[in-house]
């Protein structure tokens, strides 16, 4: 391993009465990583990151900050800050005076506070004149700007977010993931990012958590996460996917009672004997021309198409279910529901998800 | 939207009632206020100030108020301390009895005053305390402190307990919370509460009767003097209460106003 973990979470436990929330988290941040924790909701997420700010204890586990354990420490005296999913911007106070709040807790003179917060404003592309401004007066997008602005003052060791987009419209949310990322390159800070939104996810982080009851499924980076999951949960929660029931072979042959395979055709990477799940992305899958061959192919009946922006999306009824195929707009099939479509895709742009024993 | 026949009929019939017997009774007092004669007697047929040069020169009616102030300005300042942190308990914070505790504080208010005077009579009585002002604080502060509670209660309920957890995120301890969080949130609710305290003990007759002993508040003395040898300090003294309650409201409202104009004019500069 190079150098030493920032964070490092050592067999976390967290129970309420007899409901255990985390079961045994083991986890490592990097120094300046953006590090995103993706789960639906109940998944522990959220009981997570107040652990490691200190709102709550842990019940078993150790927390290590730099290598000195940070577990009993109360949130007050942790080096670590969070952006809240409401913000928790304080209304009695102008925006000037919420970013300097954590720099007053420190007694900071109030000329270096002023001179700090200005600073602050340029960095999050905020107007300097909105240092006088109520909370009340600005919009989402500048809240949102104001919270990590004030976040940034207190000058944490690791920067938590729970959900803070989660609550503006699609645009906005856009814009500010980019510029959050942004934010992150230029600040060199470690940014820990809880979210439910796999898009979210995706687009600011170094690596991704997927969590489910209370455990992690699969700690990747985004590429990995999306194209070779662990689980048929993973895959799912990853956006639109199609799996298959699928045997190999001790010779590695290949056999499915749905699919039709290709005399010949392998899987690499796969354990002879294994039984499991073949995954392939929408976009992946191809509309099979007569007198062109897959590896893999399977016909269905056209049962809906519906217009995604810059893309279609297809869905196939077909023996093994509803096949979902996505396709570029100006690629777009000329069919009619109902119509007979047969599909195909080849081993190398599949993934073999093994049953787990 | 525009109000529809019946619902203007409702408003009109409701303002009459309101002006009938509300405003018009109070009206007729002040008007028997400024009558020369001795006997209530309408129509007035001389006009004079004189009772209220009597009534401020007067030592009794200088007692009475002094009394009744003392006991107002107590209660309401010890009401708004209970009020700041029963109003936490009652809904900031999870404990184990917090529900049992919010019932409860509920049951002053509907107990009848004159049951609950009488109550706290005997109660004195039996622990030996001779009642006086200082013992009608204590009832007064019985019914009204819970009332109080409700009322930074809602306000206390209406701030995102996230604004706590931030400011321990960023390092404020619990005093620093509460001077530099909770207090400015919670300070409109303390005000209402205040004010409210204030006007509920100044008009309070039931539980003053019971346990003011010797003393005797502004009610009481309004009430005494109706039921044996009517003196036209009756009304003039009640002029001067209702007047004195509207002046704590207008002050308070200005000041508030003042805060807030001072705060926009700060955001407005720059």
């Amino acid at each position: 391993m190079s150098g030493q973990a920032l964070l490092r979470l050592e067999g976390i436990v967290k129970k309420f009465g007899d409901f255990t929330a985390l079961d045994g988290i083991d986890l490592d941040i990097n120094e300046g990583e953006f590090f995103t924790i993706v789960g639906p909701s109940g998944s522990g997420k959220s009981t997570l990151i107040r652990l490691l700010v200190g709102m709550d204890d842990v019940t078993s586990g150790e927390i290590r900050l730099n290598g000195a354990r940070i577990d009993q420490t109360p949130a007050n005296l942790r080096p670590t800050c969070m952006v809240f999913q409401s913000l928790a911007l304080f209304p009695h106070m102008s925006v000037g005076q919420n970013i300097e709040f954590p720099l007053k807790l420190r007694k900071e003179d109030p000329a270096a506070r002023r001179t700090r917060a200005l600073e602050l404003l340029d960095l999050l592309r905020l107007p300097r004149d909105y240092y006088d401004k109520r909370i009340s007066q600005c919009s989402g997008g500048e809240r949102q700007r104001v919270a990590l602005a004030r976040a940034l003052a207190f000058d944490p060791e690791i920067l938590f977010f729970d959900e803070p987009l989660s609550a503006l419209d699609y645009r906005l949310r856009k814009t500010l993931e980019k510029e959050l990322k942004d934010l992150h390159a230029r600040t060199g800070k470690t940014f820990v990012y809880i979210t439910h939104s796999l898009e979210e996810a995706m687009v600011m982080s170094d690596r991704i958590a997927i969590m489910k009851d209370g455990r992690f499924e699969q700690i990747a980076v985004a590429d990995e996460i999306y194209g070779q999951p662990v689980s048929r949960f993973v895959a799912e929660f990853m956006g639109e996917v199609n799996l298959f029931a699928l045997d190999t072979g001790t010779d590695g042959t290949l056999s499915s009672d749905i699919l039709s395979i290709r005399e010949g055709a392998r899987l690499s990477a796969v354990t002879p004997g294994a039984s499991g799940l073949l995954m392939v992305r929408p976009e992946y899958v191809r509309f099979a021309e007569t007198g062109e061959s897959y590896d893999f192919t399977l016909s269905g009946k056209l049962h809906g198409e519906y217009a995604l922006g810059s893309r279609i999306q297809y869905e196939l009824e077909t023996p093994a279910g509803m096949v979902t195929v996505e396709k570029l707009r100006e690629d777009r099939l000329s069919a009619r529901e109902g119509d007979d479509i047969a599909i195909g895709f080849n081993a190398d742009v599949t993934h073999f998800i093994g049953d787990t024993p | 939207m525009p109000a529809s026949r019946s619902t203007r009929i409702a408003l009109y019939v409701y303002g009459v009632l309101v002006i009938f017997f509300l405003y018009l009774p109070l009206v007729s007092v002040a008007f028997a206020s400024v009558s020369r004669a001795r006997y209530l007697s309408f129509p007035i047929k001389r006009y004079s100030t004189k009772w209220y040069g009597e009534a401020l020169e007067s030592s009794t009616v200088s007692d009475l108020l002094t009394t009744s102030l003392s006991v107002a300005v107590l209660v309401t300042v010890i009401s708004v301390v209970i009020a700041f942190f029963g109003a936490l308990a009652f809904a900031r914070y999870q404990w184990r009895y917090r529900t049992t505790f919010q019932k409860l504080i509920l049951l002053p208010i509907f107990f009848p005053q004159t049951v609950l005077g009488l109550a706290l009579l005997m109660w004195f009585n039996s622990l030996g305390v001779i009642p006086s002002w200082k013992t009608a604080v204590v009832a007064h502060l019985v019914w009204i402190a819970p009332i109080a509670t409700l009322i930074v209660a809602i306000r206390a309920y209406s701030f995102d307990p996230a604004l706590e957890e931030a400011a321990r995120d960023m390092g404020a301890g619990t005093w620093t919370i509460l001077r530099e969080i909770t207090l400015p949130l919670l300070m409109p609710g303390l005000v209402s509460a205040g004010l409210f305290a204030f006007l509920l003990s100044w008009g309070n007759f039931p539980l003053s009767l019971f346990t003011t002993g010797a003393d005797s508040t502004l009610p009481e003395w309004l009430y005494a003097k109706m039921v044996s040898g009517y003196s036209p300090l009756v009304p003039t003294l009640g002029v001067m209460s209702v007047v004195g309650s509207f002046l704590l409201i207008l002050t308070a409202l200005a000041v508030a106003w003042l805060i807030r104009a001072n705060r926009e004019a700060r955001a407005a500069q720059n």
